[in-house]
């Protein structure tokens, strides 16, 4: 699709919008009504109470049957422009919930957040770079499962591939293997929590530490609970995801460096011979998330007004239609032919990692993490 | 009688048409398409700040143009040594397979291509199902193997 300037720009992305927010509107006004009130197996509500089909999970459906069904398996030029906003939706949402936070609380759980986070971000990556030279993976590919199954999916993997020199249609595959077993999770996590009775607090640091990928930790996280409060699972989730995306650097910088200590030098670009840590930072640092803590200074000022005030009313209703909007453009980026055809052995790799990061958080919240929230 | 030959990893693929060009004294035209589909492909991702998405872009657009350039060059130097005339031709989209489609509707009567197509982001996708649907000429798919 050729770039477009200024006002062109503007107006190739209504199309796309329009579809995104029509759509959410319908769910939100007829579609999860609806299901609150269906009878199934003679329970009111069962849709909603059982499998979490709110209107987040719903959101995402909609978008994977517009592309699957509608668009048949690539969204159309006269609606990319706009389906591509979802990602400055997600991201602004992300700032938003900051604001659920105050800098006192954040310290409060944060260290149990880094201290999780840590564990299992680096534990995976270590458990990846082992059992990938096990199953004979090449080097390069074993960096960027590494980089991908530790911390945040796609955008690890994005971040490590040129610094590990590894082939884009291999990454392609690894991107594949991540947003699948992401899929899964996101849609039969509400239902294991719900069956467990975790609490918002052990639900979100669950699956803040287990799902892979960090958009989908979010969806999850709304799926579960699709309330915008502190104390939620969302707000929960989100500490545990922000902790993750402040890794990214550190991370990428710790296999580009193992990779470039290969005997074969194959596995190390020009770029990653040369990196440094300082520099790694300022490219991968992901500036959003300055965003995020400059809404919990302003929320810890009190400079957005107390709890239940109409300020914050506003704004988290706000934040539950940035994310539908967001989520349906997500759903739209999911092609479940090319996730089928994930394979060889990044999917092995990706999928014995995966399971382990995902039972083995679960286990460790269970044992570890008391059900009564700091917050 | 021309022929087009869609050009990915798989050397049996040019045998393939060196050899039907050869033995029809047919004029072959191979095609190397470079896939554009990346900006899309993680066009959903929120994480990735500018500098780390372009990076990337960047990287996998120089990953695109040496594999043009060897695959070029190892069919010019395979066709020079089977004496076949051919000619080549470069495209660029965001949908290998569409280009293909889109260069074989040229009045080619066979269209010779890898089946599984290992270019780009086709290696995630079904190229030879799409071309099979939409082909306007004869196509044949070579086997690659693994």
């Amino acid at each position: 699709m050729e770039e477009r300037k200024g006002m062109a720009h503007i107006l190739a992305i209504i199309p796309g919008l329009a579809v995104m927010i029509g759509t959410l509107y319908l769910l939100r006004t007829f579609v999860e009504p609806w299901m609150k009130e269906a009878v199934v197996f003679g329970q009111k509500g069962w849709l909603v109470q059982v499998l979490s089909l709110n209107y987040i999970l719903l959101s995402i459906i909609a978008g994977i049957i517009y592309r699957n069904v509608f668009f048949g398996g690539k969204i159309p030029d006269w609606a990319e422009a706009g389906f591509r906003t979802t990602r400055l939706f997600i991201k602004s949402g992300v700032i938003m919930l900051g604001s659920l936070y105050t800098l006192q609380k954040l310290a409060k759980v944060g260290s149990i957040a880094i201290l999780l986070i840590s564990s299992f971000v680096f534990g995976t990556v270590f458990f990846v770079l082992w059992y990938g030279k096990r199953v004979g993976m090449d080097r390069s590919m074993i960096g960027v499962m590494g980089a991908s199954c530790g911390v945040c999916g796609v955008s690890a993997a994005v971040a490590t591939s040129p610094g590990v020199n590894a082939k884009p249609s291999e990454v392609a595959l690894a991107i594949a293997t991540i947003l699948g077993f992401g899929i899964m999770t996101m849609f039969i996590s509400p239902f294991i929590g719900k069956a467990l009775a975790l609490s918002d607090y052990q639900f979100g640091a669950w699956v803040g530490t287990g799902i892979l990928n960090s958009g989908q930790v979010l969806a999850t996280c709304l799926a579960f609970n699709p309330t915008f409060a502190p104390g939620t699972a969302v707000a929960y989730g989100e500490i545990w995801n922000v902790v993750r995306v402040i890794s990214i650097p550190f991370v990428v910088f710790i296999i580009t460096t193992w990779a470039c200590k290969a005997e074969a030098a194959e596995s190390c670009s020009t770029a990653g011979a040369q990196m440094k840590l300082s520099k790694v930072f300022m490219d991968r640092f992901p500036i959003f998330v300055l965003g995020f803590f400059g809404m919990t200074a302003m929320s810890s000022l009190g400079w957005l007004g107390a709890e239940g005030s109409n300020t914050l009313h506003l704004l988290r209703d706000v934040m539950s239609w940035i994310f539908g909007i967001g989520l349906v453009g997500q759903g739209a980026y999911i092609d479940i032919r090319e996730l089928k055809r994930a394979g060889g052995k990044p999917l092995r790799v990706g999928l014995v990692a995966g399971t382990l990061k995902y039972v083995v958080a679960l286990v460790v919240i269970m044992l570890f993490v008391s059900k009564d929230a700091s917050f | 009688m021309k022929i087009l030959l869609a050009l990915d990893d798989t050397a049996r693929a040019v045998d393939e048409a060196l050899r039907l060009a050869s033995e029809k004294g047919a004029s072959l035209t191979a095609l190397f398409v470079l896939d554009t589909g990346w900006s899309v492909y993680i066009g959903s991702d929120f994480l990735l700040g500018s500098t780390a998405r372009s990076k990337f872009l960047e990287y996998t657009r120089d990953d695109e143009l040496s594999q043009e350039q060897a695959s070029l060059a190892a069919f010019r130097r395979q066709a020079e040594a089977a004496g076949v005339a051919f000619d080549i031709k470069t495209a660029s989209g965001g949908r290998i397979a569409k280009e293909i489609i889109m260069e074989a509707a040229q009045g080619y009567d066979l269209l010779v291509m890898a089946a599984p197509f290992r270019r780009g982001l086709e290696v995630m996708r079904d190229a030879p199902s799409a071309i099979l649907k939409a082909a306007t000429c004869d196509v044949l798919f070579v086997r690659g193997g693994e």
